[in-house]
Protein backbone atom coordinates (compact mmCIF):
# COMPACT_ATOMS: atom_id res chain seq x y z
CA UNK A 1 0.00 0.00 0.00
CA UNK A 2 1.43 2.99 -0.89
CA UNK A 3 -0.43 6.68 0.03
CA UNK A 4 -0.16 9.43 -2.70
CA UNK A 5 -1.60 13.22 -3.37
CA UNK A 6 -2.95 13.52 -6.89
CA UNK A 7 -6.52 14.01 -8.67
CA UNK A 8 -9.43 11.68 -9.09
CA UNK A 9 -8.38 11.64 -12.99
CA UNK A 10 -5.49 10.23 -11.81
CA UNK A 11 -6.64 7.59 -9.25
CA UNK A 12 -9.03 6.75 -12.03
CA UNK A 13 -6.26 5.79 -14.32
CA UNK A 14 -3.84 3.85 -12.09
CA UNK A 15 -6.75 1.27 -10.97
CA UNK A 16 -7.51 0.68 -14.19
CA UNK A 17 -3.80 -0.07 -14.49
CA UNK A 18 -4.03 -2.00 -11.75
CA UNK A 19 -7.05 -3.97 -12.63
CA UNK A 20 -5.04 -5.30 -15.76
CA UNK A 21 -7.20 -3.80 -18.46
CA UNK A 22 -6.57 -5.14 -21.74
CA UNK A 23 -8.41 -2.89 -24.13
CA UNK A 24 -9.05 0.66 -23.87
CA UNK A 25 -10.99 2.52 -26.64
CA UNK A 26 -11.75 6.59 -25.73
CA UNK A 27 -12.97 10.02 -26.88
CA UNK A 28 -10.92 12.91 -24.65
CA UNK A 29 -13.93 15.31 -23.62
CA UNK A 30 -13.50 17.72 -20.67
CA UNK A 31 -12.97 17.21 -17.42
CA UNK A 32 -12.51 13.74 -18.38
CA UNK A 33 -9.65 14.30 -20.84
CA UNK A 34 -6.64 13.64 -17.90
CA UNK A 35 -7.52 9.78 -17.52
CA UNK A 36 -7.23 8.56 -20.85
CA UNK A 37 -4.39 10.78 -21.46
CA UNK A 38 -3.11 9.11 -18.51
CA UNK A 39 -4.06 5.92 -20.17
CA UNK A 40 -2.43 6.13 -23.19
CA UNK A 41 1.00 7.58 -21.67
CA UNK A 42 0.93 3.96 -19.32
CA UNK A 43 0.36 2.06 -22.83
CA UNK A 44 2.96 4.11 -25.02
CA UNK A 45 5.48 3.73 -22.27
CA UNK A 46 5.07 -0.04 -21.58
CA UNK A 47 3.79 0.18 -18.01
CA UNK A 48 0.09 -1.18 -19.13
CA UNK A 49 -0.15 -3.87 -21.02
CA UNK A 50 -2.95 -3.36 -23.27
CA UNK A 51 -4.77 -2.16 -26.70
CA UNK A 52 -5.19 1.60 -27.08
CA UNK A 53 -7.52 2.25 -29.70
CA UNK A 54 -8.40 6.06 -30.26
CA UNK A 55 -11.63 6.98 -31.95
CA UNK A 56 -13.03 9.90 -33.73
CA UNK A 57 -16.34 9.71 -31.25
CA UNK A 58 -17.43 8.12 -28.10
CA UNK A 59 -20.55 6.38 -30.00
CA UNK A 60 -17.53 4.20 -31.42
CA UNK A 61 -15.45 4.41 -28.20
CA UNK A 62 -18.46 2.62 -26.55
CA UNK A 63 -19.20 0.45 -29.39
CA UNK A 64 -15.10 -0.80 -30.25
CA UNK A 65 -15.44 -1.65 -25.98
CA UNK A 66 -18.82 -3.41 -26.46
CA UNK A 67 -16.91 -5.55 -29.09
CA UNK A 68 -14.06 -6.51 -27.30
CA UNK A 69 -15.64 -7.19 -23.84
CA UNK A 70 -17.90 -9.49 -26.34
CA UNK A 71 -14.59 -10.69 -27.32
CA UNK A 72 -13.62 -11.71 -23.86
CA UNK A 73 -11.25 -8.64 -23.21
CA UNK A 74 -11.22 -6.90 -20.13
CA UNK A 75 -12.14 -2.92 -21.32
CA UNK A 76 -12.17 0.74 -20.22
CA UNK A 77 -13.41 3.90 -21.09
CA UNK A 78 -14.44 7.07 -19.75
CA UNK A 79 -16.18 10.40 -21.04
CA UNK A 80 -18.14 13.06 -19.80
CA UNK A 81 -21.64 14.85 -20.58
CA UNK A 82 -22.08 15.35 -24.19
CA UNK A 83 -19.99 12.37 -24.95
CA UNK A 84 -21.56 10.23 -22.24
CA UNK A 85 -25.42 11.57 -24.09
CA UNK A 86 -23.61 10.87 -27.67
CA UNK A 87 -23.18 6.81 -26.24
CA UNK A 88 -26.58 6.17 -25.32
CA UNK A 89 -27.79 4.00 -27.96
CA UNK A 90 -24.94 1.67 -27.72
CA UNK A 91 -25.42 1.71 -23.96
CA UNK A 92 -28.33 -0.11 -24.17
CA UNK A 93 -26.81 -2.45 -26.76
CA UNK A 94 -23.72 -3.61 -23.88
CA UNK A 95 -26.26 -3.99 -21.29
CA UNK A 96 -28.96 -6.02 -23.19
CA UNK A 97 -26.12 -7.93 -24.39
CA UNK A 98 -24.45 -8.65 -20.93
CA UNK A 99 -21.51 -7.94 -21.59
CA UNK A 100 -18.90 -7.07 -18.76
CA UNK A 101 -17.79 -3.26 -18.82
CA UNK A 102 -16.66 -0.44 -16.42
CA UNK A 103 -16.59 3.07 -17.67
CA UNK A 104 -15.61 6.14 -15.83
CA UNK A 105 -18.19 9.80 -15.95
CA UNK A 106 -16.81 12.55 -15.08
CA UNK A 107 -20.06 14.32 -14.02
CA UNK A 108 -21.00 17.51 -16.61
CA UNK A 109 -23.69 19.46 -16.71
CA UNK A 110 -25.21 18.96 -20.44
CA UNK A 111 -26.01 21.46 -23.26
CA UNK A 112 -27.74 23.70 -23.65
CA UNK A 113 -26.53 26.01 -22.30
CA UNK A 114 -22.69 24.93 -22.72
CA UNK A 115 -21.45 24.45 -19.69
CA UNK A 116 -17.81 22.78 -18.40
CA UNK A 117 -18.77 22.03 -14.33
CA UNK A 118 -20.23 19.29 -12.24
CA UNK A 119 -23.77 17.96 -12.21
CA UNK A 120 -26.06 15.30 -12.50
CA UNK A 121 -27.61 15.31 -15.20
CA UNK A 122 -25.32 13.36 -17.66
CA UNK A 123 -25.61 9.77 -15.40
CA UNK A 124 -29.19 10.57 -14.61
CA UNK A 125 -30.36 10.69 -17.94
CA UNK A 126 -28.97 7.22 -18.52
CA UNK A 127 -30.88 5.91 -15.83
CA UNK A 128 -32.91 3.19 -17.82
CA UNK A 129 -30.25 1.78 -19.89
CA UNK A 130 -29.34 -0.84 -17.42
CA UNK A 131 -26.44 0.00 -16.49
CA UNK A 132 -25.15 -0.56 -12.73
CA UNK A 133 -24.53 3.61 -11.98
CA UNK A 134 -22.12 3.84 -8.86
CA UNK A 135 -20.90 7.20 -6.93
CA UNK A 136 -18.10 8.13 -5.64
CA UNK A 137 -17.24 11.03 -3.03
CA UNK A 138 -13.26 11.21 -2.86
CA UNK A 139 -10.21 10.19 -4.64
CA UNK A 140 -10.05 6.89 -2.72
CA UNK A 141 -13.22 6.10 -3.41
CA UNK A 142 -12.99 6.77 -7.24
CA UNK A 143 -10.07 4.09 -6.85
CA UNK A 144 -11.50 1.66 -4.86
CA UNK A 145 -15.10 1.89 -7.10
CA UNK A 146 -13.34 0.88 -10.27
CA UNK A 147 -11.56 -1.79 -8.91
CA UNK A 148 -14.61 -3.06 -7.60
CA UNK A 149 -16.53 -2.33 -10.55
CA UNK A 150 -14.59 -4.89 -12.40
CA UNK A 151 -15.52 -7.74 -9.60
CA UNK A 152 -19.31 -6.95 -9.94
CA UNK A 153 -19.36 -6.50 -13.73
CA UNK A 154 -17.75 -10.17 -14.53
CA UNK A 155 -19.54 -11.89 -11.71
CA UNK A 156 -23.47 -10.34 -13.04
CA UNK A 157 -22.63 -9.43 -16.63
CA UNK A 158 -24.06 -6.18 -16.40
CA UNK A 159 -22.30 -3.06 -17.35
CA UNK A 160 -20.84 -0.72 -14.47
CA UNK A 161 -20.49 3.31 -14.15
CA UNK A 162 -18.29 4.79 -12.03
CA UNK A 163 -19.39 8.56 -11.62
CA UNK A 164 -17.61 11.01 -10.12
CA UNK A 165 -17.88 15.03 -10.10
CA UNK A 166 -16.13 17.28 -12.59
CA UNK A 167 -13.37 19.32 -11.22
CA UNK A 168 -14.11 18.88 -7.50
CA UNK A 169 -13.58 15.39 -7.74
CA UNK A 170 -11.93 15.15 -11.04
CA UNK A 171 -8.82 17.73 -10.70
CA UNK A 172 -9.18 18.50 -6.98
CA UNK A 173 -5.97 16.32 -5.84
CA UNK A 174 -6.59 14.90 -2.06
CA UNK A 175 -4.49 11.50 -0.71
CA UNK A 176 -5.09 7.89 -1.16
CA UNK A 177 -3.65 5.01 -1.14
CA UNK A 178 -3.56 2.37 -3.48
CA UNK A 179 -3.34 -1.21 -3.25
CA UNK A 180 -0.58 -3.58 -4.20
CA UNK A 181 -0.30 -5.05 -7.53
CA UNK A 182 -0.50 -8.89 -5.45
CA UNK A 183 -3.71 -8.21 -3.67
CA UNK A 184 -6.14 -6.62 -6.72
CA UNK A 185 -5.11 -9.90 -8.46
CA UNK A 186 -6.14 -12.11 -5.69
CA UNK A 187 -9.07 -9.98 -5.68
CA UNK A 188 -9.38 -9.77 -9.57
CA UNK A 189 -7.70 -12.78 -11.42
CA UNK A 190 -8.53 -13.25 -15.09
CA UNK A 191 -11.45 -12.43 -16.90
CA UNK A 192 -12.91 -15.68 -18.25
CA UNK A 193 -16.28 -15.12 -19.69
CA UNK A 194 -18.83 -17.25 -19.75
CA UNK A 195 -19.31 -16.72 -23.80
CA UNK A 196 -16.83 -15.17 -26.33
CA UNK A 197 -17.16 -14.08 -29.45
CA UNK A 198 -14.58 -16.38 -31.32
CA UNK A 199 -14.21 -17.18 -35.07
CA UNK A 200 -13.94 -20.92 -34.29
CA UNK A 201 -17.14 -20.79 -32.20
CA UNK A 202 -19.45 -18.53 -34.89
CA UNK A 203 -21.75 -17.29 -32.92
CA UNK A 204 -23.44 -13.77 -32.53
CA UNK A 205 -24.57 -11.56 -29.52
CA UNK A 206 -27.73 -9.07 -29.40
CA UNK A 207 -29.40 -10.98 -32.75
CA UNK A 208 -32.93 -10.47 -33.90
CA UNK A 209 -35.18 -12.01 -31.83
CA UNK A 210 -38.98 -12.25 -31.63
CA UNK A 211 -41.25 -11.64 -28.64
CA UNK A 212 -40.82 -14.95 -27.27
CA UNK A 213 -37.15 -14.48 -27.03
CA UNK A 214 -36.70 -10.88 -26.64
CA UNK A 215 -39.38 -10.62 -23.41
CA UNK A 216 -37.26 -13.11 -21.03
CA UNK A 217 -34.30 -11.67 -21.58
CA UNK A 218 -35.52 -8.12 -20.58
CA UNK A 219 -37.04 -9.50 -17.76
CA UNK A 220 -33.84 -11.33 -16.58
CA UNK A 221 -31.55 -8.18 -16.90
CA UNK A 222 -34.31 -6.35 -14.58
CA UNK A 223 -33.82 -9.15 -12.44
CA UNK A 224 -30.67 -9.39 -12.20
CA UNK A 225 -30.27 -5.68 -11.76
CA UNK A 226 -32.58 -5.64 -8.97
CA UNK A 227 -30.25 -8.56 -7.28
CA UNK A 228 -27.12 -6.50 -8.18
CA UNK A 229 -26.97 -4.16 -4.66
CA UNK A 230 -26.39 -7.76 -2.60
CA UNK A 231 -23.92 -8.74 -5.30
CA UNK A 232 -22.25 -4.90 -4.78
CA UNK A 233 -22.31 -5.31 -1.12
CA UNK A 234 -20.85 -8.09 -0.68
CA UNK A 235 -17.62 -7.74 -2.83
CA UNK A 236 -17.24 -4.35 -0.90
CA UNK A 237 -16.68 -6.31 2.15
CA UNK A 238 -14.78 -8.60 0.30
CA UNK A 239 -12.00 -5.88 -0.85
CA UNK A 240 -11.99 -4.09 2.87
CA UNK A 241 -11.17 -7.40 4.29
CA UNK A 242 -7.95 -7.50 1.55
CA UNK A 243 -7.70 -4.01 2.03
CA UNK A 244 -9.21 -2.21 4.89
CA UNK A 245 -11.15 0.45 2.34
CA UNK A 246 -14.74 1.03 3.15
CA UNK A 247 -16.96 3.68 2.06
CA UNK A 248 -20.06 2.31 3.13
CA UNK A 249 -22.78 -0.40 1.13
CA UNK A 250 -25.43 0.63 -0.88
CA UNK A 251 -25.43 4.23 1.48
CA UNK A 252 -23.10 6.01 3.52
CA UNK A 253 -24.58 7.41 6.69
CA UNK A 254 -23.57 9.89 8.82
CA UNK A 255 -24.95 10.88 12.53
CA UNK A 256 -28.12 9.10 12.04
CA UNK A 257 -28.48 7.88 15.84
CA UNK A 258 -31.94 9.93 17.25
CA UNK A 259 -31.95 11.92 14.16
CA UNK A 260 -35.50 13.25 12.42
CA UNK A 261 -34.05 14.98 8.89
CA UNK A 262 -32.23 12.76 7.10
CA UNK A 263 -30.62 14.61 4.24
CA UNK A 264 -30.18 12.71 1.08
CA UNK A 265 -27.76 13.17 -2.01
CA UNK A 266 -24.83 11.85 -3.88
CA UNK A 267 -21.22 12.51 -5.29
CA UNK A 268 -18.88 15.22 -3.64
CA UNK A 269 -21.86 17.36 -1.94
CA UNK A 270 -22.78 14.35 -0.02
CA UNK A 271 -19.35 14.76 1.34
CA UNK A 272 -19.85 18.58 2.41
CA UNK A 273 -23.26 17.29 3.42
CA UNK A 274 -21.51 15.92 6.96
CA UNK A 275 -20.43 19.51 7.38
CA UNK A 276 -23.96 20.73 6.96
CA UNK A 277 -25.33 18.06 9.54
CA UNK A 278 -22.51 19.35 11.95
CA UNK A 279 -23.85 23.12 11.28
CA UNK A 280 -27.43 22.14 11.97
CA UNK A 281 -26.47 19.48 15.08
CA UNK A 282 -24.50 22.44 16.98
CA UNK A 283 -27.81 24.35 16.29
CA UNK A 284 -29.83 21.14 18.12
CA UNK A 285 -31.44 20.45 15.00
CA UNK A 286 -31.59 16.10 14.64
CA UNK A 287 -29.99 15.96 11.15
CA UNK A 288 -28.20 13.25 9.44
CA UNK A 289 -26.66 12.76 6.49
CA UNK A 290 -27.13 9.79 3.81
CA UNK A 291 -25.12 9.74 1.08
CA UNK A 292 -25.96 7.12 -2.18
CA UNK A 293 -23.28 5.47 -3.41
CA UNK A 294 -25.19 3.12 -5.45
CA UNK A 295 -27.35 4.70 -8.01
CA UNK A 296 -28.66 1.89 -10.05
CA UNK A 297 -29.88 -0.67 -8.61
CA UNK A 298 -31.78 2.13 -6.65
CA UNK A 299 -32.08 0.83 -3.08
CA UNK A 300 -35.59 1.41 -2.24
CA UNK A 301 -35.55 -1.40 0.55
CA UNK A 302 -32.41 -0.42 2.41
CA UNK A 303 -33.73 3.60 2.28
CA UNK A 304 -36.68 2.35 3.86
CA UNK A 305 -34.86 0.75 6.40
CA UNK A 306 -32.66 3.68 7.36
CA UNK A 307 -35.29 5.88 7.90
CA UNK A 308 -37.24 5.79 11.09
CA UNK A 309 -41.01 5.99 11.76
CA UNK A 310 -42.22 9.62 10.98
CA UNK A 311 -38.55 10.16 9.51
CA UNK A 312 -38.00 13.59 7.73
CA UNK A 313 -36.35 12.87 4.42
CA UNK A 314 -34.81 16.11 2.85
CA UNK A 315 -33.11 14.96 -0.77
CA UNK A 316 -30.91 17.38 -2.77
CA UNK A 317 -30.67 16.72 -6.56
CA UNK A 318 -28.06 17.67 -8.91
CA UNK A 319 -30.30 16.86 -11.97
CA UNK A 320 -33.66 17.53 -12.95
CA UNK A 321 -36.11 14.78 -13.35
CA UNK A 322 -38.07 17.38 -15.96
CA UNK A 323 -42.13 17.18 -15.71
CA UNK A 324 -41.95 15.83 -12.26
CA UNK A 325 -41.55 18.08 -9.38
CA UNK A 326 -38.08 18.03 -8.68
CA UNK A 327 -35.14 15.43 -9.53
CA UNK A 328 -34.98 12.16 -9.99
CA UNK A 329 -33.54 11.34 -6.54
CA UNK A 330 -36.90 12.63 -5.41
CA UNK A 331 -38.53 10.80 -7.13
CA UNK A 332 -37.50 7.44 -7.07
CA UNK A 333 -37.26 8.44 -2.79
CA UNK A 334 -41.47 8.56 -2.88
CA UNK A 335 -41.55 5.91 -4.84
CA UNK A 336 -39.41 3.62 -2.67
CA UNK A 337 -41.66 5.13 0.20
CA UNK A 338 -45.04 5.19 -1.36
CA UNK A 339 -45.69 2.05 0.81
CA UNK A 340 -44.89 3.48 4.26
CA UNK A 341 -48.02 3.60 6.75
CA UNK A 342 -46.18 6.26 8.66
CA UNK A 343 -46.24 9.69 8.46
CA UNK A 344 -43.24 9.60 6.82
CA UNK A 345 -42.18 13.12 4.45
CA UNK A 346 -40.22 14.06 2.19
CA UNK A 347 -38.93 17.02 0.10
CA UNK A 348 -36.84 17.70 -2.17
CA UNK A 349 -34.47 20.74 -3.77
CA UNK A 350 -32.54 21.05 -7.67
CA UNK A 351 -29.30 22.24 -6.23
CA UNK A 352 -25.52 22.38 -7.54
CA UNK A 353 -26.69 22.33 -11.08
CA UNK A 354 -24.12 23.65 -13.84
CA UNK A 355 -20.93 23.89 -11.11
CA UNK A 356 -23.05 25.81 -8.39
CA UNK A 357 -21.00 25.90 -5.41
CA UNK A 358 -22.03 23.67 -2.32
CA UNK A 359 -20.94 24.83 0.85
CA UNK A 360 -21.53 23.29 4.01
CA UNK A 361 -23.58 26.68 5.30
CA UNK A 362 -25.46 26.91 2.12
CA UNK A 363 -26.42 23.24 1.93
CA UNK A 364 -27.65 23.65 5.51
CA UNK A 365 -29.65 26.78 4.94
CA UNK A 366 -31.44 24.50 2.12
CA UNK A 367 -31.86 22.02 4.66
CA UNK A 368 -33.13 24.51 7.06
CA UNK A 369 -36.14 25.99 3.95
CA UNK A 370 -36.90 22.37 2.94
CA UNK A 371 -37.98 21.73 6.72
CA UNK A 372 -40.22 24.95 6.79
CA UNK A 373 -41.89 23.68 3.91
CA UNK A 374 -42.27 20.53 5.71
CA UNK A 375 -44.13 22.29 8.60
CA UNK B 1 -8.76 23.29 9.42
CA UNK B 2 -6.16 26.27 7.45
CA UNK B 3 -7.21 27.08 3.99
CA UNK B 4 -4.89 28.63 2.18
CA UNK B 5 -6.40 30.56 -1.41
CA UNK B 6 -3.38 31.74 -4.11
CA UNK B 7 -4.33 34.27 -6.66
CA UNK B 8 -2.45 34.36 -10.30
CA UNK B 9 -2.55 34.78 -13.52
CA UNK B 10 -3.01 32.24 -16.19
CA UNK B 11 0.34 30.44 -16.90
CA UNK B 12 1.88 31.72 -13.64
CA UNK B 13 1.87 28.05 -12.43
CA UNK B 14 -0.69 28.33 -9.48
CA UNK B 15 -2.25 24.97 -9.60
CA UNK B 16 1.47 23.75 -9.38
CA UNK B 17 1.87 25.97 -6.39
CA UNK B 18 -1.12 24.69 -4.99
CA UNK B 19 0.32 21.05 -5.39
CA UNK B 20 4.10 21.77 -4.31
CA UNK B 21 2.57 23.46 -1.01
CA UNK B 22 -0.09 20.73 -0.52
CA UNK B 23 2.85 17.42 -0.74
CA UNK B 24 4.90 18.62 1.24
CA UNK B 25 2.26 19.48 4.16
CA UNK B 26 1.21 16.02 3.41
CA UNK B 27 5.04 14.88 4.26
CA UNK B 28 4.78 17.20 7.15
CA UNK B 29 1.58 14.72 8.83
CA UNK B 30 -1.01 17.40 7.68
CA UNK B 31 -4.24 15.74 5.88
CA UNK B 32 -4.48 18.27 2.75
CA UNK B 33 -6.44 18.85 -0.64
CA UNK B 34 -6.25 21.04 -3.22
CA UNK B 35 -9.08 22.82 -4.97
CA UNK B 36 -8.33 24.69 -7.85
CA UNK B 37 -10.76 27.11 -9.40
CA UNK B 38 -11.55 26.32 -13.19
CA UNK B 39 -12.31 29.45 -14.58
CA UNK B 40 -11.38 30.59 -18.10
CA UNK B 41 -7.84 28.92 -19.20
CA UNK B 42 -5.92 31.19 -20.70
CA UNK B 43 -2.81 32.99 -20.12
CA UNK B 44 -2.99 36.24 -18.45
CA UNK B 45 -6.63 35.76 -16.94
CA UNK B 46 -6.99 35.78 -12.82
CA UNK B 47 -6.78 32.53 -11.74
CA UNK B 48 -7.16 30.99 -8.35
CA UNK B 49 -6.31 27.79 -6.25
CA UNK B 50 -7.25 26.76 -2.58
CA UNK B 51 -5.15 24.19 -0.56
CA UNK B 52 -6.71 22.96 2.31
CA UNK B 53 -4.83 21.49 5.45
CA UNK B 54 -6.40 20.04 8.63
CA UNK B 55 -5.41 17.14 11.17
CA UNK B 56 -8.31 15.07 9.81
CA UNK B 57 -9.57 13.86 6.57
CA UNK B 58 -11.13 16.84 4.64
CA UNK B 59 -14.53 15.97 3.97
CA UNK B 60 -14.86 19.67 2.05
CA UNK B 61 -16.25 19.69 -1.23
CA UNK B 62 -16.92 23.41 -2.29
CA UNK B 63 -14.36 26.49 -2.92
CA UNK B 64 -12.38 28.59 -0.78
CA UNK B 65 -14.62 31.59 0.84
CA UNK B 66 -13.11 32.83 4.14
CA UNK B 67 -9.20 31.89 3.72
CA UNK B 68 -6.68 31.78 6.82
CA UNK B 69 -3.93 32.72 4.09
CA UNK B 70 -3.72 34.75 0.86
CA UNK B 71 -1.03 34.43 -1.50
CA UNK B 72 -0.38 36.66 -4.46
CA UNK B 73 1.20 35.79 -7.19
CA UNK B 74 1.55 39.62 -8.06
CA UNK B 75 0.70 43.42 -6.66
CA UNK B 76 -1.38 44.02 -10.32
CA UNK B 77 -4.02 41.44 -8.96
CA UNK B 78 -5.38 43.61 -6.23
CA UNK B 79 -8.38 45.27 -8.13
CA UNK B 80 -9.30 41.56 -9.12
CA UNK B 81 -11.78 40.98 -6.22
CA UNK B 82 -8.88 39.03 -4.05
CA UNK B 83 -9.94 40.37 -0.74
CA UNK B 84 -13.46 38.53 -0.96
CA UNK B 85 -13.91 37.01 2.74
CA UNK B 86 -10.34 37.45 4.05
CA UNK B 87 -10.77 38.88 7.41
CA UNK B 88 -8.13 41.16 9.06
CA UNK B 89 -6.21 38.40 10.61
CA UNK B 90 -5.50 36.12 7.44
CA UNK B 91 -1.87 36.40 6.40
CA UNK B 92 -0.37 38.17 3.43
CA UNK B 93 1.95 36.46 1.45
CA UNK B 94 3.38 38.13 -1.74
CA UNK B 95 5.29 38.50 -4.57
CA UNK B 96 5.95 41.80 -3.48
CA UNK B 97 8.74 44.34 -2.63
CA UNK B 98 6.86 47.19 -0.22
CA UNK B 99 3.91 46.20 1.99
CA UNK B 100 0.55 45.80 0.83
CA UNK B 101 -2.67 48.11 2.19
CA UNK B 102 -4.31 45.91 4.00
CA UNK B 103 -3.73 43.02 6.59
CA UNK B 104 -1.80 43.49 9.26
CA UNK B 105 0.71 39.99 8.96
CA UNK B 106 2.17 40.28 5.55
CA UNK B 107 5.32 38.14 4.18
CA UNK B 108 7.13 39.56 1.12
CA UNK B 109 9.26 38.19 -1.28
CA UNK B 110 10.38 38.94 -4.65
CA UNK B 111 10.05 35.77 -6.11
CA UNK B 112 10.45 37.44 -9.80
CA UNK B 113 13.87 38.58 -9.13
CA UNK B 114 14.63 35.16 -7.45
CA UNK B 115 13.26 33.23 -10.20
CA UNK B 116 15.57 35.41 -13.30
CA UNK B 117 18.24 35.12 -10.73
CA UNK B 118 18.22 31.41 -11.10
CA UNK B 119 17.46 31.28 -14.60
CA UNK B 120 13.43 29.79 -14.54
CA UNK B 121 12.59 32.27 -17.28
CA UNK B 122 10.57 31.12 -20.44
CA UNK B 123 9.50 33.64 -22.59
CA UNK B 124 10.52 36.45 -21.63
CA UNK B 125 8.58 35.39 -18.30
CA UNK B 126 9.80 34.35 -14.50
CA UNK B 127 8.48 31.27 -13.23
CA UNK B 128 7.65 32.38 -9.71
CA UNK B 129 5.36 29.64 -8.12
CA UNK B 130 8.40 27.41 -6.78
CA UNK B 131 10.25 30.61 -5.68
CA UNK B 132 6.42 31.39 -3.92
CA UNK B 133 6.13 27.91 -2.91
CA UNK B 134 9.25 27.97 -0.49
CA UNK B 135 8.08 31.10 0.98
CA UNK B 136 4.36 29.81 1.71
CA UNK B 137 6.26 27.02 3.22
CA UNK B 138 8.21 29.64 5.58
CA UNK B 139 4.71 31.16 6.89
CA UNK B 140 3.49 27.99 7.43
CA UNK B 141 6.61 26.95 9.40
CA UNK B 142 7.23 23.50 7.54
CA UNK B 143 10.73 22.28 7.28
CA UNK B 144 12.59 23.41 4.18
CA UNK B 145 13.81 19.77 3.85
CA UNK B 146 10.11 18.83 2.64
CA UNK B 147 9.66 20.95 0.56
CA UNK B 148 13.21 20.08 -1.16
CA UNK B 149 12.06 16.32 -1.12
CA UNK B 150 8.33 17.53 -3.21
CA UNK B 151 11.18 19.66 -5.60
CA UNK B 152 13.56 16.69 -6.04
CA UNK B 153 10.39 14.17 -6.76
CA UNK B 154 8.59 16.68 -9.51
CA UNK B 155 11.34 17.43 -11.13
CA UNK B 156 14.71 15.61 -12.67
CA UNK B 157 18.47 16.73 -12.23
CA UNK B 158 19.30 20.41 -13.57
CA UNK B 159 15.74 21.45 -13.03
CA UNK B 160 15.27 20.20 -10.23
CA UNK B 161 18.63 21.76 -9.18
CA UNK B 162 17.79 25.14 -10.03
CA UNK B 163 14.21 25.29 -8.40
CA UNK B 164 15.46 23.59 -5.14
CA UNK B 165 17.70 27.00 -5.03
CA UNK B 166 15.23 29.25 -6.19
CA UNK B 167 12.78 27.92 -3.40
CA UNK B 168 15.37 28.04 -0.76
CA UNK B 169 16.38 31.31 -1.78
CA UNK B 170 12.76 32.51 -1.33
CA UNK B 171 12.68 30.40 1.87
CA UNK B 172 15.39 32.37 3.67
CA UNK B 173 14.85 35.97 2.02
CA UNK B 174 11.03 35.92 3.05
CA UNK B 175 10.38 38.63 5.45
CA UNK B 176 7.81 39.04 7.94
CA UNK B 177 6.14 42.19 8.85
CA UNK B 178 3.80 42.80 10.91
CA UNK B 179 1.61 46.26 11.29
CA UNK B 180 3.96 47.83 8.29
CA UNK B 181 7.08 47.16 10.46
CA UNK B 182 9.76 44.84 9.51
CA UNK B 183 10.89 41.22 11.71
Amino acid sequence: MKKILDTGNAACALAVKAARVDFVAAYPITPQTSVVEKLAGYIAEGKMNAKYLPVESEHSAMSAVAAAAAAGARVFTATSSQGLLYMHEILHYAAGGRLSLVMANVNRAVCAPWCLYVDHQDAVSQRDTGWIQLFAASTQEIYDSIILAYKVTEKIHIPVIVNYDGFLLSHSMMPFETVDQDIIDEFLPPFEPAWRLHPQWGGTFGNVTPAENYAPFRHSLAADIRKAGEVIEKIAREFEKLTGHWHGGLFDAYRTEDAEFFLLSMGSMASEMELAVDILRDKGIPAASIRLRVFRPFPAEELSRLLPDGARLLVFDRNYAFGTEGGVLLAESKAALFNRKDDIKVVGRAVGLGGEDLPADFLAEKAREMMEVLK
Amino acid sequence: MLEIRIHGRGGQGVVTLAELVAKTALKSGWEVQTMPFFGVERRGAAVKAAVRLDSRPIRARSLSYRPDMLVLMHENLLDTGIKDGISDDAEIVANASRPLPFNKIQWLVDASAIAIKNNLVSSGEPFINVAMSGAVCRALEIPFSHLEKTISEQWDGKKALANIEAAREAYEAVRRIEGGLCK
